[in-house]
């Protein structure tokens, strides 16, 4: 008589997958639907950013910063510029400050409605991605209107920003944040309160503080599992200083904090803009930056806080007009280190629910 | 004249037979005849529906979602269905090499077998029963528990993990899921007393089941949700986990096969729901068969309503719900339902 | 109740599913766009005074330009190509022209059939 016995199978979270936020891939290991243990893969989008900046100036290079973090792009340029200014020692306008803020917080927005509507629709409710797109088209909206371009927008440059709000900006940013209360009751509605939701959601994945801390995990993730960590109050950078806003924590560090801690950020992001808003100064908008850019003998190292965490720029200067060298520490990077821990124990379902939350951009974690 | 058109079906039948017989056949080959009619009109209702309902849901997911959906081909879109399935009727049919070539190719067509003999005994409408079974309804549970079969065929015969995990998913589901939905049912049977599908219908004279069993109606349509694969229980084709889970290796006219399986399914169900649950064919001024499509389609749409809102539930509680939550409901329901026909009975001399 | 949250969900849908579409029907209606649009290039060739700024500006070397020195020594483009291909519309050749020759328009629709027709002359050699 022949035993029977339960077989470990190899499954391949491939690169093309509906579910898997970009071009990443993952081995898992299971037994019947538990997933025993997970490996990441990564690379498949990796472009060479790092090896371009090498030969492309200063300058040039701010329209590749877009596509680092493509959900987010203003913040993404907002911390290159950052660098080099630090080397290069100019002082930034206020009006510049203040746009660059403006531009980061409706940045941190969009990028956070494309979190709750892939996680929405990785766990089946494609009628909850429609909602948050709908959203997200108002922001991009705003950005093509000062911009010119709707996601890859190379607003900063070094010395301040390239063009000033338009006219018609102002009104419709008000209407955005005047109707957005309503759109996060209607999510609640659809989503937050679901039953069905909550048991997908609460208690998968928990992160602990200490094995966070120890992984490197920065952001939204971080904050969810109780560690109040954010570089707008630890390390101000711009004018954060001069705004009044909350740092949402959460303590247990399931799927659910994580989901709930970005809804929170979201409504403390309008809070900001409107104080931007209201207190924009006058002034010019670029600093004093001779046209031939050349940047001091020098490294500099800046961080800022991306919609996905502490977003870094090591930036080397041999003194001409290339960067020697520039590193880019990209939050998704240390953030899905840490999958492969948290997705062992679950059920396929969840390692889906919990790579969700985690809110991946493949951009950041390649380059 | 709404008279005429009620019994426009009937007079058909009827006719059919007559012309037959004088035709010289006998009695019994002019029956056949009249079988081979119904069996063609059911299999033309099959299709209608099915292209109905692929444009129906699309609408309706558009609309939920703030968009209107398909509405470029022909007025409000409708002959999108007619640009799809000529599109998949061109396309190539590739089947792995790995596969288990019988298993992968049978299972497609097969899974419409059950979807088709569940028609036989609905009643359309006023003495539109095309085979009046006495115990139709035992019939109706029993047919479709076949169903499974075919997706175990399609998840194994794949030669693909995804697959084999949808596979078994929907074995567990399906098996899961039958039990609370004959339970649900019991009830209807106690209050009418019979088996018997147009006696059912009958018993609904005065008021509609829904009322009188309205737990009832609600766990039968959650299991029916569930055997259905639909809505918030699409685990086997769980696009967002398993890429197209049992259907991931079918491509072209199989994997539309599948699908227009469903949809007849779906129709099937929500009509064994209306017959059930919300009275047949009754009701005023118009013809049975025209009240019965209606709450068919109603029905159909509160299937696909459901489907648009709600995230999918995850296996182990979706078997966690079936065993420990709708099955203690449906027996108390049973129970509850007892102990009022004794008291209707006590009380009602 | 247990079940309250699927019920205030189905309610939200109902409200959507009879409220009104928001889709814009393109290309019936073409899209109101903004006044700084990256949509499409466009070289004022009176305006261009020949400086080059513009290719070098660019991070993916996408503009093919030449200049000759006129009868009245004024250095004009003789001819002017963009390989769209390469383009990321970033904006910072027109930024960096200090004339406004060469501006963007509003013209987003400049999909092609073949791959030889997509870089763009917005000044053509002259035919002597």
């Amino acid at each position: 008589m022949t035993t029977a016995s339960i077989h470990e199978i190899t499954l391949n979270l491939g690169p093309q997958h509906p579910s898997t936020h970009g071009v990443y891939r993952s081995i898992l290991r299971l037994v019947g639907e538990t997933v025993t243990s997970a490996e990441n893969i990564i690379g498949y989008l990796h472009r060479g950013m790092e090896k371009l900046a090498e030969s492309r100036t200063f300058t040039q290079f701010i329209p590749y910063t877009d596509r680092i973090d493509y959900l987010s792009p203003m913040i993404c340029n907002h911390g290159y510029c950052c660098a080099v200014e630090t080397l290069l020692g100019v002082e930034i306008p206020e009006r510049a400050d203040y746009l660059r803020v403006l531009m980061d917080e409706l940045s941190r927005i969009a990028a956070h409605l494309v979190f709750l509507g892939t996680m929405a629709i990785d766990l089946s409710s494609t009628t909850g991605w429609m909602y948050c797109y709908r959203e997200r088209e108002k922001i991009l909206d705003l950005f093509e209107m000062v911009t010119g371009s709707r996601m890859t927008v190379s607003y900063m440059r070094i010395g301040g920003v390239s063009a000033d709000l338009t006219d018609e900006f102002e009104p419709a940013c008000r209407k955005f944040i005047a109707d957005f209360p309503a759109f996060i009751e209607e999510f609640n509605n659809l989503l937050t309160g679901n039953e069905i939701f909550l048991a997908r959601t609460v208690n998968i994945g928990a992160l602990g503080a200490e094995k966070a801390i120890a992984f490197g995990v920065t952001g939204p993730n971080l904050r969810a599992s109780g560690v109040k960590f954010d570089i707008r109050r630890f390390e101000p950078y711009s004018v954060y200083d001069r705004f009044d806003f909350d740092i949402p924590i959460r303590t247990k560090g399931d799927s659910f904090d994580r989901f709930i801690i970005r809804i929170d950020e979201m409504v403390q992001s309008i809070r900001i803009i409107e104080q931007a808003l209201n207190g924009m100064p006058e002034g010019p908008i670029m600093g004093k930056v001779p046209k031939l850019l050349k940047v001091p003998q020098g490294e500099s190292y800046f961080v800022v806080e991306s919609s996905k965490g502490a977003l870094g720029y090591y930036l080397v200067s041999d003194g001409g007009t290339k960067p020697y060298r520039l590193h880019i520490r990209g939050p998704s990077f240390l953030n899905i280190g840490v999958f492969p821990e948290m997705a062992a124990g679950w059920k396929i379902q969840d390692i889906i629910a919990i790579l969700a939350s985690l809110d991946p951009v493949l951009g950041e974690i390649d380059r | 004249m709404v008279q005429a058109l009620e019994n426009i079906f009937v007079n058909i039948a009827a006719w059919t037979r007559s012309t037959s017989i004088d035709f010289g056949l006998n009695t019994s080959i002019a029956d056949f005849v009249v079988l081979l009619l119904g069996i063609g009109a059911i299999i033309g209702l099959i299709t209608f529906n099915a292209i109905l309902l692929v444009w129906w849901e699309r609408k309706v997911a558009g609309f939920v979602q703030q968009r209107p959906g398909p509405n470029r081909l022909g007025p409000a879109g409708i002959f999108q269905s007619v640009a799809d399935a000529l599109k998949l009727l061109s396309k190539e049919d590739i089947v792995p090499s790995q596969t288990d070539k019988w298993v992968f190719r049978i299972a497609a067509p097969l899974v419409f077998v059950p979807a088709i003999m569940l028609y036989a005994v609905i009643p359309f409408g006023q003495g539109m029963v095309p085979v009046d079974l006495n115990v139709g309804l035992f019939y109706c549970f029993s047919i479709a528990s076949l169903g499974t079969m075919s997706f175990l065929m399609a998840g194994w015969g794949s030669c693909n993990k995804y697959s084999l995990i949808g596979g078994m998913r929907t074995v567990a589901q399906m098996i899961s899921y039958e039990i609370p939905l004959l339970l649900s049912v019991m009830g209807v049977v106690m209050i009418s007393g019979s088996l018997n599908m147009s006696a059912i219908v009958a018993a609904q004279k005065s008021i509609w089941f829904v009322f009188l069993q309205p737990i009832g109606f609600v766990i039968f349509f959650m299991a029916a949700t569930a055997e259905l694969n639909r809505g918030p229980f699409d685990l086997p084709e769980g696009e967002q986990e398993l890429v197209a889970g049992v259907y991931t290796e079918y491509s072209g006219m199989r994997w539309a096969l599948f699908f227009l399986a469903e949809y007849t399914n779906l129709v099937a169900m929500s009509a064994i729901a209306v017959t059930l649950f919300f009275g047949g064919w009754q009701g005023p001024f118009l013809p049975s068969w025209m009240w019965f499509f209606i709450k068919v389609y109603v029905v159909v749409f509160v299937f696909m309503w459901v489907r648009w809102t709600f995230p999918r539930i995850r296996i182990d509680h979706l078997m966690n719900f079936s065993w420990k939550v709708l099955i203690p409901v449906a027996l108390a329901n049973i129970l509850f339902t007892g102990i009022g026909l004794e008291i209707y009975k006590l009380v009602g001399r | 109740m247990y079940g309250q949250g699927l019920l205030k969900g189905l309610r939200v849908t109902l409200g959507h599913l009879l409220g009104e579409r928001i889709t814009q029907q393109y290309p019936e209606k073409m899209p109101d766009l903004p006044e700084r649009t990256h949509g499409s290039f466009a070289l004022d060739a009176e305006k261009c005074i020949g400086c080059l700024l513009c290719k070098n500006s660019c991070p993916n070397r996408v503009i093919a330009i030449d200049v000759e020195k006129g009868e009245d020594g004024k250095r004009k483009p003789t001819y002017f190509r963009m390989d769209i291909e390469y383009c990321l519309f970033c904006g910072l050749c027109t930024e960096a022209c200090p004339t406004g020759a060469l501006h963007f328009t509003k013209d987003f629709e400049h999909a092609k059939y073949r791959r030889k027709d997509i870089p763009m002359e917005l000044l053509a050699k002259k035919v002597s």
